[in-house]
């Protein structure tokens, strides 16, 4: 090979070595860009999709079910007397209640739950609770007063082990005010607080009692308390005692003076003993009424009784959770005892007790189908000459009912 | 005279009510042993307390923080049993 060759050769090696060198710089610069446009892209689509610190959520329940009654009026000194009926929605009740959340950081939560319930469209609860400090939540709008632990804690239909409810337990229901609640250590053990000041009761022209509602009736309000202790460190026992004081007469009316004081007492225990789940709930409670003179609606004469009433609860389930079998660790058994005792010599007077048998399928957590059969055995204690109907009452109850927590 | 007594009597009360709000706050701390308690642990115990246990799947994680926003109001958990279930849960 001569020289120029040689020089000739070295030359388009030179000229070669950048050339390429170019080529491979333009195309990485043509593959970083649309890598980075892509990350780009794919960063702001995160950014759009982040949760910050506000959340909405719907959560909620529907009951659905079918019941079938034979009621039997025994009046004094005759032949019982039977009316049989069945329908589809009313199992103790048709429910749709979806519950919309809104929670803003670990602060503010926000909870609206509507409720159809068949006939009409109602609301649960509409209540805005901040959380103060650790063991410290205050809460303002429409909620559960806090009394017990059913009306709070177990009546929903994915969470009652029985189809119906307990009678005798609808008060002091929710109402319109502000509250204070909160679970604190104390140990190995835990108590927690529920109190709030609401606008109260209202005693009606026969002696009952129902929610004022959101325009007060009088200028007094109501005081509603639970306190409980979990003593256990695993928390598998609670008993809770509940107080209320409540001035229910309607301003210018007969009960201006009227006073209302409830207390209960209630215990929640649930604990497994291989294999089994064992779920045993009960709660008492009293309501007095000072005592006042009612009118009869027909022609005014004034009567007066002794305005006391007791309901009560007592319920167990069994749940073979820790079998093999798939099929059988889903099924439970639930019996629950209840009285309701309503004034002697009012216009609804009665003693009443109830038997429940359930046998439960649960499909999820949370989706339940049950069968329920009920025997309700009530005496009348009316008083006659205010317009009271002396008598037995015997109910016997059918019920399939699904549940879903949604 | 009168007035140091008046004076020794509210010193008295302070300090008993001192007292009384110290062992009040010292007994609403947990244990070591309630403290070492995993979110699972407290998952187990507390929500069996009302309801099945729920499957951490069922719900996202901001879902499931403001649903454990809405359980600590009605079974009035502690604020750290709320903080580990949910933590457990959205996992």
């Amino acid at each position: 090979m001569t020289t120029v060759h040689k020089l000739s050769k070295l030359m388009a090696c030179a000229l070669a070595i950048p050339l390429t060198i170019n080529t491979v710089k333009a195309q990485t610069t043509t593959v970083d860009s649309t890598l980075i446009n892509r990350i780009t892209a794919l960063e702001q689509q995160v950014a759009d999709q982040k949760s910050g610190e506000s959340h909405f959520m719907v959560a909620g329940l529907t009951t659905f079910g079918y019941v079938r009654n034979k009621t039997t009026f025994i009046a004094p000194g005759m032949a019982g007397q039977s009316v049989k009926t069945n329908s589809f929605g009313d199992a103790d009740h048709y429910e749709l209640s979806p519950m919309l959340m809104w929670n803003h950081g670990n602060k503010f939560l926000v909870e609206f739950e509507p409720s159809f319930d068949g006939n009409t469209i109602g609301v649960n609860w509409a209540n805005i609770s901040y959380f103060a400090a650790p063991g410290l939540i205050i809460h303002a709008g429409y909620f559960v007063v806090p009394f017990g632990i059913y009306n709070k804690r177990l009546a929903a239909g994915w969470i009652d082990k029985l189809a119906g409810d307990p009678n005798g337990f609808d008060l002091p229901g929710a109402d319109f005010g502000v509250g204070l609640s909160g679970g604190l250590p104390l140990g190995d053990m835990k108590w927690s607080y529920d109190v709030s000041l609401t606008n109260g009761l209202q005693l009606l022209p026969d002696g009952e009692l129902q929610n004022a509602g959101i325009v007060d009736n009088n200028k007094g309000k109501m005081v509603s308390g639970r306190f409980s202790l979990l003593p256990l460190s695993n928390s598998c026992l609670e008993v809770g005692v509940s107080g209320l004081y409540s001035s229910a007469g309607d301003v210018g009316s007969s009960f201006t003076n009227a006073n209302v004081t409830m207390y209960g007492a209630d215990i929640n225990f649930v604990q497994t003993f291989k294999p089994f789940l064992i779920n045993v709930k009960g709660q008492y409670n009293r309501i007095n009424v000072t005592r006042q003179t009612y009118f009869t609606q027909t022609d005014s004469t004034a009567y007066s009784f002794n305005n006391k009433t007791s309901s009560s609860f007592a319920q167990i389930s069994v749940r073979p959770i820790g079998v093999d079998n798939k099929l059988l660790k889903n099924f439970e058994v639930a019996y629950r005892y209840s009285n309701y005792t309503t004034p002697q010599s009012s216009i609804w007077g009665q003693n009443l007790y109830e038997h429940d048998f359930g046998l439960d399928y649960w499909i999820t957590w949370r989706t339940v189908l049950k069968f329920t059969y009920a025997h309700s055995h009530a005496l009348s204690t009316a008083n006659e000459a205010a317009g009271g109907v002396p008598g037995i009452t015997n109910v016997n109850s059918m019920y399939l009912q699904f549940s879903i927590e949604f | 005279m009168k007035k140091i007594k008046i004076h020794s009597r509210a010193l008295m009360i302070a300090v008993i009510l001192s007292g009384m709000a110290s062992i009040l706050i010292t007994s609403c701390m947990e244990t070591a042993k309630i403290s070492a308690k995993s979110g699972a642990q407290l998952w187990a115990e507390n929500c069996q307390r009302c309801h099945n246990t729920p499957s951490p799947a069922s719900f996202s994680h901001e879902q499931w923080q403001t649903i454990g926003l809405h359980m600590q109001t009605r079974a009035q958990l502690t604020d750290k049993e709320r903080d580990k279930i949910v933590a457990f849960l959205s996992q």
